[in-house]
């Protein structure tokens, strides 16, 4: 399981997070990301995450007990 | 084959990314980040603008909680300056003479801001780190009269948030207009307007000398390529920057050494660090390169938000779509491509620019 947090100060609208994982990010009508869920299953947020110029989102593996 | 133990020289964004990266990627190895600065790996941008306005502390500008690296099992060493690094033995040697031991090597140590080529009294700044920024900030006192050398993007930014601290601002540029080279005349001419509106006093085509100081040592004027002479009582230089590339060590046969962020460059040339950290740690973990993205940059100036996607030059065909306020403007090469484009108050409109860049190239 993977959590997923976006620094919005840092965000400056690149988009290519929401591209990659469009069922976790989406872009809002100021052109910035937020998250869509929280979290995921989707590995493909670790490559959203290293997509993002700014480094504005933070993926943290929960792992069960 | 996967390092046994990764050492990262530099704790800035691209540093950070790269050590970030490989962890997330699943690098059970040992890690280690070693940077010469105090604060925990940080956002530069916010330097020249809420950091310098106060609307940002220093503990909000940590690109991650503190509690990450420890989390991560990323050994993390500030405030210790690498002096020399030994390919053949695979050390690294602080200034403090610890030696650290490493399989991968990467080389993140960024740039460092250019110097002006004649003494400089207190008071005279550059802008790099959260030291400087605290340095100029002090002196960014309502009433005080501030000189701008360098009218690129720090220059600017630091013109902008000393206004609005009611600061006076004379900025120099030694070009026909601010952002020639890199923006060309064009918005060069519109950026220029819009400083002088706000109240910044523009010279063009014009430089810095030498500056005066009072019997306290502190800066009070600086002589100017025209002769004239400016009365201040704070100054910036903000004349581009250079690699802090001293470290780089010439090549050995089998020994694993990759650079990455604003180390690679040249002066004046703008890297997307965090997508070439990134690079750096799939690179070194064997995984496969994500597809490159076209360069961004971004800057808060003067009631814009200007953000560029792709690589703009002075000499394209130049595009330009709305008002004051809000506009595109687009770049397109000799043969009708687009190379770049730089929005300003349309950030709803960057990721689609980044697409149609993507397909131009």
């Amino acid at each position: 399981m993977y959590r997923i947090e976006i620094d919005r100060t840092l965000c400056s609208g690149f988009g290519v997070c929401a591209e990659l994982a469009p069922d976790v990010i989406e872009l809002g009508k100021d052109g910035l990301a937020s998250v869509r869920t929280g979290s995921t299953e989707d590995p493909v947020v670790l490559r959203a995450a290293a997509a993002c110029p700014m480094a504005a989102i933070t993926v943290i593996e929960e792992r069960a007990a | 084959m996967t390092p046994d133990s990764i050492l990262v020289v530099g704790a800035g964004l691209a540093g950070a990314r790269c050590a970030d990266t490989l962890r997330a990627e699943s690098y059970e190895g040992h890690l280690t980040l070693v940077g010469d600065e105090l604060l925990p790996p940080y956002e530069r941008p916010a330097l020249s603008k809420e950091f310098l306005a106060g609307r940002k502390a220093e503990h909000e500008l940590v690109l991650r909680p503190p509690a990450f690296w420890t989390e991560q099992q990323i050994d993390l060493r500030l405030g210790q300056r690498v002096v020399r690094i030994d390919p053949r033995r695979r050390t690294a040697t602080t200034e403090a003479g610890v030696e650290l031991g490493w399989n991968a090597l990467v080389l993140a140590t960024g740039a460092r801001p250019r110097r002006l080529p004649f003494p400089t009294p207190r008071g005279v700044h550059l802008l790099r780190t959260v030291v400087d920024a605290r340095a100029l900030r002090d002196g960014l006192v309502p009433g005080a009269h501030l000189v701008v050398v360098g009218g690129g993007f720090v220059g600017a930014e630091v013109a902008s948030t000393a206004l609005a601290l009611g600061v006076r601002v004379t900025m120099l540029e030694a070009l026909a207009t601010p952002f020639e080279r890199t923006l060309g005349p064009t918005l060069g001419r519109l950026l220029a307007d819009r400083y002088r509106s706000h109240g910044v006093d523009l010279r063009v085509r014009t430089g810095a000398l030498r500056f005066g100081s009072g019997p306290d040592g502190a800066v009070r004027s600086v002589l100017l390529t025209d002769r004239s002479e400016v009365r201040c009582d704070v100054a910036l230089v903000g004349i581009g920057v250079e690699p802090a590339n001293e470290l780089v060590p010439s090549p050995v046969e089998g020994v694993s050494i990759f650079a990455c962020g604003d180390v690679t460059g040249g002066p004046g040339h703008w890297t997307n660090a965090a997508a070439e950290a990134t690079a750096v740690a799939r690179r070194i973990l064997g995984l496969p390169q994500q597809p490159p993205q076209p360069a961004f940059f971004w800057s808060d100036q003067f009631g814009l938000r200007l953000q560029l996607v792709g690589s703009a030059s002075a000499t394209a065909a130049i595009e330009l779509e709305g008002g004051r306020e809000d506009f595109i403007a687009r770049y397109h090469d000799g043969e009708g491509r687009l190379m770049a484009a730089l929005g300003a108050n349309r950030p709803a409109e960057v990721a689609r620019l980044r697409r149609e860049l993507a397909v131009a190239a």
